[in-house]
């Protein structure tokens, strides 16, 4: 570890990257969690990750997926910024392709025109994200709780 | 702005094989992904315009090839954490 941070200073000396990016790259570093020896005792980064939706509201960053309480552990995080540019680009389908696509969510029950969505109904869709949390437990002890924040 | 992932962290293992952890200094691809966009892009306008002098339907190639660059930007944050019995996975995009 203390090779790579010889590395990066090492960069930050030649000019190679600027400060900030120096900074970051440790921040990276030193926020990696190390390498565990047993896997069941390996620790999850999400320590510091919001437990539930954000209750003074605002627009959320992330969507969070965790399982626990079964012999899996799993903790998600994806970028909210994913699905709005991805969204986007549904308007860059050409029209042929988005019958398809629009027939065959019909077909499965969702008449829902994607061709329709304009960029302030993204935002408003993103928003009202922030409100939305699943909570399931399951019988086998699984506990999965999807929400942003 | 558009700006790629900085560093990538994969860390798998197994129980039965090897511990395999690639800490991927994403940043060190930015000048080549520079090079390969800006050829892209010029690639794409002309394209673009071609098709509109031809009077064909134009499917904003360009549009297309920056939505992408966002797409690839908006990776960054994203992190997954799967640990069962025999197997952990940790990815972490920066």
């Amino acid at each position: 570890m203390s090779e790579d941070r010889t590395r990066i200073l090492g960069m930050l000396a030649d000019g190679k990257i600027t400060a900030a990016e120096a900074e970051t790259l440790l921040d990276a570093m030193g926020s990696a969690s190390p390498a565990p020896t047993a896997v069941a005792t390996a620790p999850s980064s999400s320590a510091d990750w919001p437990t539930g939706p954000n209750p003074n509201g605002g627009t959320p960053k992330f969507m969070y997926v965790k399982i626990d309480g079964g012999p899996d552990k799993v903790d998600v995080k994806i970028p909210l910024a994913l699905l709005r540019t991805g969204l986007k680009l549904t308007s860059l389908i050409p029209p042929v392709a988005m019958d398809e696509i629009n027939k065959s969510m019909s077909e499965a029950g969702m008449s829902f025109d994607l061709s329709n969505l304009k960029p302030q109904d993204v935002e408003e869709l993103i928003a009202g994200l922030g409100e939305m949390e699943v909570n399931v437990q399951a019988s086998d002890g699984n506990h999965v709780r999807v929400f942003c924040a | 702005m558009i700006l790629p992932p900085i560093v990538i962290d994969v860390h798998v293992h197994n129980r039965d094989s090897r511990n395999v952890r690639i800490w991927f200094p994403f940043f060190i691809l930015w000048p080549l992904l520079l090079v390969i966009v800006l050829l892209a892009l010029v690639i794409a306008v002309l394209v673009d315009v071609a098709m509109w002098l031809a009077g064909a339907r134009t499917y904003n190639i360009t549009r297309l090839l920056i939505g992408s660059l966002h797409l690839l930007a908006d990776t960054r944050g994203t992190s997954a954490y799967v640990n069962s019995p025999t197997t952990l996975v940790d990815i972490k995009i920066y």
